[in-house]
């Protein structure tokens, strides 16, 4: 460490360590020493052992290059977030300069918050749910002759209804990825069988809104490990937003094929296309974004959270996947998700 | 200092693509994004462009005013000189099927291919002549 720099970084706020590969503290500046003390520290220690295989939080840092790296611990009963500055030469051995900031207000804050929303999406399915299963019930009575108004009344209260659990369980979905308890939880997963679950669960939907929904796969897409549940609400999240943005007589379809090639390890690519208004080129990398709806007041069944695109990333992140979006304004859009395969044993 | 790495450079797909579909129409357009794929087999993007464009095949076909209940037929030319046609064995078989009187849902139905490669075969058989489907 240069002696001019010292000055400079006891005046800081911020706690600030350079730490070698082994955990041990090469200099700490005045805040850290405050907060810490001035022994040799054991989590540091801890951080810089792998653990049944997995490697020790600190060594991340380490592998990690110059452009940042970032890491939630958990240090004596407080969360700090560790900042990798930079890589420091001079030592024995290869040194970082970390900085440490109480993140432990804002993540219970964050928590409270996800509880809260969580259990307000809990509460308000519960009703709806009965809702939906009343109106259900009084439509599918073939006997009972309703009056036509109240027919589309009913059949409009469905289609809100509808509407309003989709919204629900995006919000849910979103509490969970906020709170961090969005976790695949590891199956074999039959990839034509979700496509043809999802296509089937929107096809009455589809058909209503007289928009052709299609599915087509190959006969040699494998199993591959993933969560049924998680990629089949992707399904379903991406063919509802396609099915606001097309038009009556449209058209989507929905495909997997597994692709291999030589620079790319073997993959499974679903593509769910429409022929909607298309994105503008400006505006497609944007979609991914949170609370990003589109401006277009012509969209069926109004606007949703703008969570859906979100939720289907974060879904194919979680699978070790990519998500990519091909457009051209006027002619329509496809989405296309990338999964790496990992064949069930 | 550190290094930075030349990026890759990706031709500006969805502007080729739209001037291809205005200038060519979309049988074209396939055809160049079959080549593409080819030459990129890495880029997913081309691979949803190439979806788009089958997709937009396959609603002509279906925007017919009779849509899935409309009926194809062979086509003349195809009777009197069907050594013209290079059909590979997808088509083969769904020509097999074409009698005159099942409509374009029957076929998908008795189909062993997905409905919506179904339809794009049907489309292409239309577009190369092989079976018309009247008004």
């Amino acid at each position: 460490m240069t002696t001019y720099a010292i000055p400079l970084l006891d005046r800081l706020p911020t706690p600030i360590a350079v730490v070698s590969e082994s955990g041990a503290i090469e200099y700490r500046n005045k805040v850290f020493e405050e907060i810490f003390g001035s022994d040799a520290k054991s989590w540091l220690k801890d951080g810089a052992r792998a653990v049944a295989g997995e490697r020790g939080w600190l060594q991340g840092f380490f592998l990690a290059g110059d452009d940042g790296h970032t890491n939630d611990v958990e240090i004596e009963g407080r969360v700090y977030r560790i900042d990798k500055i930079m890589s420091i030469e001079g030592y024995d051995t290869p040194a970082v300069a970390l900085s440490f900031d109480d993140v432990t207000r804002q993540r219970e804050a964050e928590q409270a918050k996800s509880d809260f929303t969580s259990m307000i999406v809990h509460d308000l399915r519960g009703p709806l749910s009965g809702i939906q299963g009343t109106l259900e019930f009084v439509l599918s009575q073939e006997g009972t002759k309703l009056d036509s108004l109240y027919s589309d009344l009913l059949t409009e209260a469905q289609r809100e209804s509808e509407r309003m659990m989709n919204l629900i369980n995006e919000l849910l979905d979103f509490s969970k990825i906020e709170s961090g308890n969005f976790v695949v939880e590891p199956e074999p997963v039959r990839v034509a069988g979700v496509l043809k679950r999802a296509v089937r669960s929107l096809q009455s939907v589809a058909a209503r809104d007289e928009i052709f929904l299609l599915s087509a796969h190959g006969r040699d897409i494998p199993q591959i490990i993933g969560s049924v549940e998680k990629l089949t609400q992707a399904i379903i999240n991406l063919i509802s937003n396609s099915l606001k943005f097309t038009p009556k007589k449209g058209l989507i379809s929905v495909a997997a094929q597994i692709v291999r090639t030589d620079n790319m390890p073997e993959t499974i690519v679903i593509t769910v296309t429409d022929s909607g208004m298309g994105i503008k080129a400006e505006d497609v990398e944007q979609i991914w974004s949170k609370y990003k709806q589109t401006k277009n007041k012509s969209l069926r069944g109004g606007g949703g959270t703008g969570l859906g695109l979100y939720i289907v990333k974060q879904i194919v992140e979680a699978h070790g996947g990519e998500v990519t979006v091909a457009s051209i304004e006027g002619v329509g859009t496809s989405i296309v998700l990338k999964l790496p395969v990992k064949r069930a044993a | 200092m550190s290094s930075v790495a030349n990026p890759i450079v990706r031709p500006q797909w969805a502007l080729l693509v739209g001037d291809s579909l205005k200038q060519y129409g979309p049988w074209h357009t396939h055809a160049k994004l079959i080549e593409a794929r080819n030459a990129y087999p890495d880029d997913l993007a081309i691979r949803g462009y190439l979806e788009i464009i089958r997709n937009m095949i396959v609603r002509e076909l279906l925007s017919h005013p009779k849509g899935l209940q409309a009926v194809p037929k062979l086509s003349a030319e195809f009777l009197t000189n069907f050594d013209r046609f290079n059909l590979n064995a997808q088509e083969g078989y769904l020509i097999s099927l074409i009698d005159g009187r099942m409509d374009l849902q029957k076929l998908q139905i008795l189909s062993p291919f997905d409905p919506f490669n179904t339809m794009f075969i049907i489309a292409k058989l239309v577009n190369e002549r092989a079976i018309t489907i009247p008004q």
